[in-house]
């Protein structure tokens, strides 16, 4: 089969990104146009647009079937590329697109249905022989319950939303006095962002790596890895840096996972891109943790380090192709690190800080990459989330990796909103993250500061402060114009976001 | 070129970690570090925006938000809160700062804007650092705002299902 059209049921950087890879193929894309972002980049690259700027409804288009199935068919789409987050791994809107003779670029509902909900995951990765933290075999219904099954399997646990995902409906219980508390709050938090509050518990691994594995698949059964990612540095289950391969894996442990991975994907007759997530304690034992059915915000360090483009891939194996590469085509080369730019403060505990971005500036070398779906003038918009742009660099190991993502970080020119830049420029010059030795709870653990600042910026900062005060207070305004630099201007006449109380 | 009308010979610019920064007047458009003097510009221009030059790099610049003599300034995506003092009021400053005594009262403020799903302390209770005190919803994720201090409630502000703003006061903590 043969695809012609994809309609993107997704925005923002993703979007762009599949676009790319659709036009490399020849393959025409739809982009939907929303109110709440008329002005989105991804909407110029796309060959057409649709425009639902008139839908008023409280449910943003991405996650409305109906809505979606609709464009598809009226736009004539044959394919449909769901991205990451809102219907990526929707069972149900997987297959009404088939329903509706439109592929869906992704694996089977029936993979996305058992992968998706975590009580049923559990019990195919038990029955084929995985190892797995041990845990309650099903959803457990009320407190006393959990209580029990800690007491079983030993404090902490960790409570899970079985439908869950992205961190949501997670809780970390120590003692059996916070349960109840835990449980209530774990059981909310899914049912409003899963609409499910079942939950299940497991042993709490305590500071272990995050280790995932890339899988490709098709639909004639062959199924192989693209190594792994090392995801640790992560804040409340939110991944921020993510790096290929893992400094923490040798090849015997690489093969290993690898192939567990593999026979976890296999179970579920897996096809299309996917990532298989362990959990690494200090003793090297490994520990499946989830498989996420989609493809992953951080595929681009896999994409470098094994010069295989994951979207290309997902279309072909939507069109019934079969996979060019064999195991041992596979061959990890170089190092690649992912940050990820959001809108976020970091002096307030990472809290969105969505806005206009006034001035981007992004940097070309050779050894940088950037999925971005911002320009100059785009908003970051609060009903969406806060990514910017991801900046990849790449280098010929960690070392090198590391050397150009400090040169590239200075490179990043943001202005209109606070970003994560200054966890990263801290992250990279400490020594613990630079020796490979870091886990799941480096950030809330081993960090005193997220940010990095000289003790100069922090002068010339003051300095800045000072001069405003002298404008402000002490100078007569008439003569305060230095014509003999014209281009040095008083910072009053030129911000716009000051506000005076 | 500039006249200093009051005659003030250094300004200090003190940080919220009360490190103090000391500038002589007239503001010099450099910075000494060790013997050497560098120079310090503000500039803007169409691609970047307002930004200070400094030793051949630029920084980008903002001042996000100024009360008196209260100043925000975002510096290479840092923000800075500075107070500027002459000589005089910082004096002032001392001698009102001695007869107050010691903070022994916690305001905590929403982080972020959102919507309060639980409070989880009523006026009166006793509270650990690090305590969860109260569940604030922002960008869909639940956020644990917990107790920055060891006290006792005395006022709380937030009510369950109510939208705050950033830095609305949830919750007021004596300090023990």
């Amino acid at each position: 089969m043969k695809i012609r059209r994809i309609l993107i049921a997704n925005r923002g950087e993703i979007a762009v990104r599949i676009i790319k890879t659709a036009h490399k193929m020849n393959i025409e894309t739809v982009a939907v146009k929303t109110a709440a972002e008329p002005n989105a980049m991804f909407l110029s690259q796309a060959d057409m647009v649709y425009d639902n700027t008139e839908d008023i409804s409280e449910i943003p288009v991405f996650l409305n079937i109906d809505k979606l199935i609709e464009i598809a068919l009226k736009t004539k789409s044959d394919a449909v590329h769901p991205g990451y987050g809102f219907l990526a791994e929707n069972a149900y809107f997987a297959q009404k697109c088939i329903d509706n003779k439109i592929a869906f670029i992704g694996p089977s509902p029936d993979a996305i249905y058992k992968m998706g909900n975590k009580t049923i995951a559990r019990k195919i990765a038990l029955a084929a022989g995985i190892p797995m933290a041990m845990g309650s075999e099903g959803n457990i219904s009320n407190e006393e319950e959990a209580v029990s099954i800690a007491e079983k399997i030993g404090y902490p646990v960790i409570i899970k939303a079985a439908s869950g995902g992205g961190g949501r409906g997670m809780r970390i219980v120590r003692k059996p006095e916070e349960m109840e508390k835990m449980f209530i709050i774990a059981s909310k938090e899914a049912e409003k962002a899963f609409n499910d509050p079942s939950v299940f518990i497991e042993k709490y691994i305590e500071n272990p790596k995050h280790i995932e594995f890339q899988i490709l698949g098709d639909t004639k059964g062959n199924i192989i890895h693209l190594g792994e990612r090392e995801c640790s540095i992560q804040r409340k289950h939110q991944k921020l840096l993510e790096e290929a391969p893992s400094g923490a894996l040798n090849d015997k442990l690489r093969k290993t996972m690898g192939n567990i991975a593999v026979q976890i994907a296999g179970a579920v007759k897996y096809y299309s891109a996917g990532t298989v997530e362990f959990l690494l304690d200090s003793e090297k034992n490994f520990y499946f943790m989830e498989m996420n059915t989609r493809i992953q915000v951080e595929h681009p360090v896999t994409e470098i380090i094994t010069g295989i483009d994951l979207i290309e891939q997902q279309i072909r194996i939507a069109m019934g192709e079969t996979i060019r590469y064999r195991q041992e085509d596979i061959k990890l080369k170089g190092w690649a690190i992912e940050c990820r730019i959001n809108a976020e403060d970091v002096q307030a505990g990472f809290a969105p800080d969505p806005g206009k971005i006034e001035k981007i500036s992004l940097p070309s070398d050779h050894y940088v990459r950037i999925d971005t779906g911002v320009q100059a003038g785009s908003v970051i918009v609060p009903s969406y989330d806060s990514m910017i742009a991801k900046l990849i660099v790449k280098g010929k190991d960690r070392r090198d990796a590391l050397k150009n993502c400090k040169m590239a970080l200075d490179k990043v020119w943001i202005k209109g909103t606070k970003t994560t830049l200054p966890f990263f420029r801290m992250l990279i010059r400490n020594p613990k993250f630079i020796e490979g030795d870091f886990t799941t709870a480096f950030i809330e653990k081993d960090l005193e500061k997220y940010y990095q600042s000289s003790e100069y910026e922090e002068m010339l900062a003051a300095w800045l402060a000072t001069k405003l005060f002298v404008e402000e207070n002490l100078l007569d305004k008439s003569i305060n114009i230095d014509f003999e630099n014209g281009k040095e201007m008083s910072p009053w006449l030129l911000n716009k976001r000051i506000n005076q109380f | 070129m500039s006249t200093n009308k009051q005659g003030i010979k250094k300004l200090y610019a003190l940080s919220s970690e009360n490190k103090r920064f000391c500038f002589p007047q007239p503001l010099k458009h450099s910075i000494r570090i060790g013997k050497r003097d560098y120079e310090v510009k503000l500039k803007a221009d169409d691609k970047y925006g307002t930004y200070i030059l400094w030793k051949n790099r630029k920084y980008p610049v903002e001042v996000v938000r100024s009360r008196q003599n209260k100043y925000e300034i975002l510096f290479n995506d840092i923000s800075y809160t500075f107070t500027v003092e002459t000589p005089f009021s910082m004096q002032r400053m001392k001698v009102l700062s001695a007869a107050r005594g010691k903070i022994d009262k916690e305001t905590l403020k929403a982080p972020m804007p959102g919507k309060i799903i639980d409070v989880l302390v009523r006026e009166g209770s006793s509270v650990l650092r690090g305590e969860p005190l109260v569940i604030l919803e922002a960008m869909k994720m639940q956020n644990e705002i917990q107790s920055p201090v060891n006290g006792q409630i005395v006022r709380v502000l937030a009510k369950p299902d109510s939208n705050v703003m950033k830095d609305d006061i949830l919750v007021e903590i004596k300090v023990e």
